[in-house]
């Protein structure tokens, strides 16, 4: 009777050893998988933060009324490719009143472009002060990202305070801009004088 | 007198004649299961085997117990090997265990405890099929656990904790997978989170966990700058900003354990100049980003 048990499991065991190497080969597996490491996403939320910003500030500014004709212009100068696309997703999907929104971007500045907002971007800061008397009573709202840029001409800063973007405002330099505002901008600012 | 004395002589000779008979009959019955199943007509020796482990006289042999296991095992194998709910399979491991309390010899003993390791394997299998076919980690990881419960029996003394590791890193990194191609899915978020952080328990300084962890935590933070309504108020920008600190600082945790050990390891290296740009540490962000191009890590 022994005999006969031992000999049916002799038959088994090949079964055992072929479900054991499947075994093996799902533990292969397993380590294969638990080594492979996620993908930081590539995606720019600074990019995108800014593009919120810059859409919020139409909200807070009245541009004379020849600036309320044709397209709304927002002049990038400099380099950020996110921040590009960020904004020309933007001007897809919104309008400041009824304009159109349209994003023009050059590496230096040009004088001949007319725009309602131009955000001069950190590599083009020494720039700030030309393009801001360049633009005096022009209706154009003057955008930085350089330490000091309200205090040489520009009328909106950004700014990091505790890892946050913020956005420091000289009004002085936005009324000779030739632009209105509202004091309730002005709460939501860093106010530079 | 004597003719009674004669009647209860013959009565307990039958009876002795009875249950020999009875005994030979179950001690045939178990030959006739074990011939049975060498012909593979398990479903009849399946029938044979059941009314011998019933019997007194063959229940406590551990021959009987072990052949029935094989035997079920004959029908499992036809039907149930990928059912996470098996009686088949519950009656194979009982009748083992069965066998092994009553003292079997080595060649039964090594025969049993290979037949409850390949169990055991059939678990971890099926807990595999469970999690990468059907992505069903509450099934795969009931599966894993019968895996453990039945390898334990069968070499005792066994360690789970790098197989443990790995199980959960592989739960952690297919379930991120699916959060970050779906960001609603927070369910996938939080299995791949416990199964991570359930690593974390384990070895605190696991190279993948921390990083798959700091990983999803960033995703996290940049799907809410995805998210975020170009028309939304100042208000609910920073609401926004503030979150996403929030989370990219909680990466940074995990990532920055990484990167003590192992200054040269690039997905740490990689991560750590996207969470410091991503919090506007500019000083951190470029030191990083040197980092990055000794390391030879391309960024966007």
């Amino acid at each position: 009777m022994l005999l006969k048990t031992k000999h049916y499991i002799c038959k088994l065991d090949k079964f055992l050893k072929k479900l054991a190497k499947s075994f093996k080969y799902w533990i292969f597996i397993f380590c294969l998988i638990s080594l492979r490491f996620q993908q930081p996403s590539n995606y720019d939320t600074n990019a995108k933060i800014k593009a919120v910003f810059l859409y919020n500030f139409t909200r807070y500014f009245e541009w004379s009324d020849k600036k309320k004709t044709g397209n709304f212009v927002i002049y990038v100068v400099g380099k950020n490719d996110n921040l590009i696309t960020e904004l020309k997703t933007l001007s897809g999907k919104k309008k400041v009143g009824n304009q159109d929104i349209e994003i023009k971007n050059s590496f230096a500045f040009d004088a001949a472009i007319q725009a309602q907002i131009i955000y001069l971007l950190p590599d083009v800061s020494k720039a700030i002060a030309d393009v801001s008397s360049k633009s005096k009573s022009k209706g154009t709202l003057v955008v930085a990202e350089s330490p000091n840029a309200c205090k040489t001409g520009s009328s909106i800063n950004f700014v990091i305070v505790e890892n946050k973007l913020k956005f420091e405002y000289n009004k002085t330099n936005a009324v000779k801009a030739g632009l209105k505002t509202n004091d309730d901008f002005k709460a939501l600012a860093i106010n530079v004088e | 007198m004597s003719k009674w004395r004669n009647i209860i002589k013959i009565f307990t000779y039958s009876m002795l004649m009875l249950c020999m008979v009875n005994g030979f009959a179950q001690n045939d019955k178990l030959n006739r299961a074990q011939q049975l199943l060498q012909e593979k007509n398990v479903d009849q020796a399946m029938l044979a085997i059941d009314s011998v482990i019933l019997h007194s006289e063959t229940k406590g042999d551990f021959v009987s117990w072990t052949t029935r296991a094989y035997i079920y095992f004959e029908i499992y194998k036809r039907t149930d090997k990928q059912k996470l709910n098996s009686a088949l399979r519950d009656t194979i491991i009982f009748s083992l265990k069965r066998s092994n309390t009553l003292k079997p010899d080595e060649t039964f003993a090594t025969n049993n405890k290979k037949l409850l390791s390949n169990l055991s394997a059939g678990y971890f299998n099926l807990s595999k099929t469970l999690l990468m076919d059907s992505i069903n980690y509450k099934r795969s990881v009931i599966a894993y656990n019968r895996f453990k419960e039945n390898f334990i029996i069968a070499e005792p003394g066994t360690n789970f904790t790098a197989r443990d590791v790995e199980y959960y890193l592989a739960v952690g990194s297919l379930y991120s997978d699916i959060f970050n191609k779906n960001n609603k899915n927070t369910e996938a978020q939080e299995t791949a989170k416990i199964a991570l952080l359930k690593v974390l328990d384990m070895q605190p300084e696991n190279p993948s966990a921390n990083i798959n962890l700091g990983i999803m935590y960033y995703n996290q933070a940049v799907n809410l700058g995805k998210e975020l309504d170009y028309g939304a108020s100042f208000n609910q920008i920073d609401i926004v900003q503030e979150n996403i600190i929030k989370l990219a600082k909680q990466a940074e945790q995990f990532i920055i354990k990484v990167y003590k050990v192992d200054n040269k390891n690039v997905k740490a290296v990689e991560a750590l100049h996207s969470i410091y740009k991503m919090l506007n540490e500019k000083a951190k962000e470029e030191d990083f980003k040197k980092k990055c191009k000794e390391l030879n890590i391309k960024l966007d």
